[in-house]
């Protein structure tokens, strides 16, 4: 089986800092891989240029077989690239609705509007914000932002899911929540990659842990081999609160 | 319930088509206004109907940049758009044998050339950047029309237009102030007609996909991108859109004003006016841009009836008190007033209801406020 999303030695520097330094990675058709690793190892980073956010300094990323050097984030998205971010931006002058309908209208070329009203309907029923499809987005909560930043990039139609963060921020029984709801995608045929920092959530959800410190693979494997590699310890352990939640 | 109440409301929503309402209704007042104005005032309607026209200028040309705005894209070329319009139509007269009419869709056109060379190189640029760009390029353009060999487009001098109409004046059967008005009449009707074609776009822009891209790009561009909407060629096609009018535009009234001169059809007084009057009005909607030029005009009217000399202190002060305590504008305003007004009425809870912080309302009209019941 081939990897449907693989980077090669990928790297990016900010003036004199490598923030991602020959990264690779390949991720399988429908597994869930996190990216584990201190604040600054470059985990965003590493996504912005997955998604087409940054330009890498070198390197490549290809989703399916396919080179997605010089391409876009729009072409990437069509091509079937996902994104939801850490910092959770929607449109504040639009419904929650047409926060979705942008992500199916745009997300695929060529999709009807009809079409791309029931896909935003099925990703605002899936993440369950049915009940607040024509409010403003401002007027929701944390939790419901949340929702909504997943709900839009399921909207895409993606073959691959970059979740960045998702469950930061939220209380044990919302972050359960939030852990039925990746299976769910997974079992719907997503390929899934995430950044988390919550590690019993790491724990219950990824198959294979790709760990970054200062801007390089630490290491990589499945959750119970990783947590155990005595630099990965050792990088948590520079931070105290990153130490305990691990 | 609560699941129920938004398709209700989009339904609702649709039910009345207020923006087509409004066209309707703006091309029967358009249709009548003339007469009326001449039943009404007699020889004074020559004056009215000047009026008339400036103010439908004005308001095509501030819904031609609010097109553009909805993007988040500031421009500062209008005056280089509103000028290659006037000296095209300028140019064909001089130098080409083709009929007068084919200058006004000609200036449209060269407008829209500039619009996707300029844009295509500058808005890649973000706010402030590219308003700095397009203003630097209707200076240049300025500038060389300034320098173009006089025999080719009359340097300083400008050149001569030719009227669109000319009425005859024929004695015994009508008085001399009547040739005046007819004038003015069909001018009025051409202006009339280039606005209903301006409000046909903006309609059309807002009830198509488009105009959630253009808020996407507005309120995030890299989000937008990442959802797959392609924020380059969304916003060269706002700016085509935006220069085709005000190209038009430029070129009916090279016709009406009887010259063209590099200071007066680049004027920066023209940008200043496209973009002041939506931000006065309401921007983002199609309503706003209008109701800012309506408003302005007769502002500026009253104001130049009243104090012949320094009136145009007054009108600045108006303005900046209304950008001071309006900054959604007077559609903004009015529409978020309306809004409240409703959601206190029927007594529903704030969480199903809309509430807009942002600078305007999205949809062409102020929506009427919910019927009881209605979320129920």
């Amino acid at each position: 089986m081939s990897a449907i999303l693989r980077a090669t030695s990928l790297a990016k520097r900010f003036g004199g800092l490598a923030a991602v330094d020959d990264v690779s990675f390949a991720v399988e058709r429908g597994e869930i891989f996190a990216i584990i690793g201190p604040n600054g190892a470059g985990k965003t980073t590493l996504l912005n240029l997955v998604s087409g956010l940054l330009l890498p300094t070198a390197g490549k990323v290809e989703l399916d077989g396919r080179d997605l050097t010089g391409l876009s984030t729009a072409e990437r998205c069509h091509l079937g690239l996902g994104r939801a971010f850490q910092v959770v931006q929607p449109f504040p002058e639009m419904t929650v609705r047409e926060n979705v309908l942008v992500g199916a209208m745009f997300g695929k070329p060529g999709v009807g509007r009809g079409e791309a009203e029931r896909r935003a309907d099925d990703a605002i029923a899936l993440v369950g914000l049915e009940g607040r499809a024509g409010d403003d987005a401002e007027d929701l909560t944390l939790m419901e932002e949340k929702r909504l930043e997943i709900a839009r990039a399921l909207a895409t139609q993606p073959a691959v899911l970059l979740l960045d963060e998702v469950m930061a921020g939220l209380r044990p029984a919302e972050a359960r929540d939030a852990v039925a709801l990746v299976r769910r995608l997974r079992d719907e045929g997503l390929t899934i990659v995430f950044i988390e920092h919550v590690m019993p959530v790491v724990r219950d959800l990824a198959d294979r842990v790709l760990v970054m410190d200062y801007g390089k693979v630490l290491t990589e494997g499945r959750y119970a081999e990783v947590t155990q590699d005595q630099r990965v310890i050792e990088a948590y352990l520079g931070r105290d609160d990153e130490g305990a939640t691990a | 319930m609560n699941r129920a109440a938004a398709p209700a409301r989009a339904a609702r929503r649709r039910a009345v088509p207020w923006d087509v309402v409004g066209l309707g209704l703006l091309v029967v007042a358009a249709a009548f206004m003339p007469d009326l104005l001449r039943a009404l005032y007699d020889r004074a309607a020559v004056s009215y109907l000047s009026i008339a026209i400036n103010a439908l200028s004005l308001a095509i040309l501030a819904l031609s940049w609010d097109v553009l705005a909805r993007t988040g894209q500031l421009s500062l070329a209008h005056a280089a758009f509103y000028g290659t319009g006037a000296y095209t139509t300028a140019l064909m007269l001089r130098h080409l044998d083709l009929p007068m009419w084919l200058g006004i869709p000609a200036g449209g056109l060269m407008a829209v050339a500039f619009a996707l060379l300029l844009g295509g190189l500058t808005l890649r640029l973000r706010a402030i950047y590219f308003a700095i760009a397009t203003l630097a390029f209707a200076e240049v353009l300025k500038a060389v029309v300034h320098h173009a060999p006089t025999a080719f487009a009359g340097g300083n001098a400008g050149m001569n237009v030719a009227p669109l109409f000319r009425p005859v004046f024929v004695a015994g059967q009508m008085e001399r102030w009547e040739v005046a008005y007819l004038r003015n009449e069909a001018y009025f009707y051409v202006y009339a007609g280039l606005l209903a074609l301006s409000v046909l776009i903006s309609i059309a822009l807002q009830r198509s996909r488009l105009r959630h891209a253009f808020t996407a790009i507005r309120t995030n561009e890299d989000v937008a991108g990442v959802m797959g909407v392609r924020p380059a060629r969304v916003k060269l096609l706002a700016f085509m859109l935006s220069a085709s009018t005000v190209g038009m535009l430029g070129a009916v009234e090279a016709h009406r004003v009887g010259s063209v001169l590099p200071d007066q059809s680049f004027s920066v007084a023209t940008t200043v006016l496209a973009l002041v009057t939506p931000i006065f009005g309401g921007l983002y909607t199609t309503l706003g841009p209008i109701v800012g030029a309506l408003g302005l005009s007769s502002v500026q009217e009253l104001l130049r009836r009243t104090f012949s000399d320094g009136y145009l202190i007054g009108y600045g002060v108006v303005l900046v008190l209304t950008i001071l305590f309006m900054p959604r504008g007077v559609v903004g305003t009015i529409g978020h007033a309306w809004r409240k007004r409703g959601s206190r009425s029927t007594g529903t809870p704030p969480a199903s209801r809309p509430q807009r912080a942002g600078p305007a309302p999205d949809d062409a009209p102020p929506k009427p406020p919910s019927q009881p019941g209605g979320d129920a």
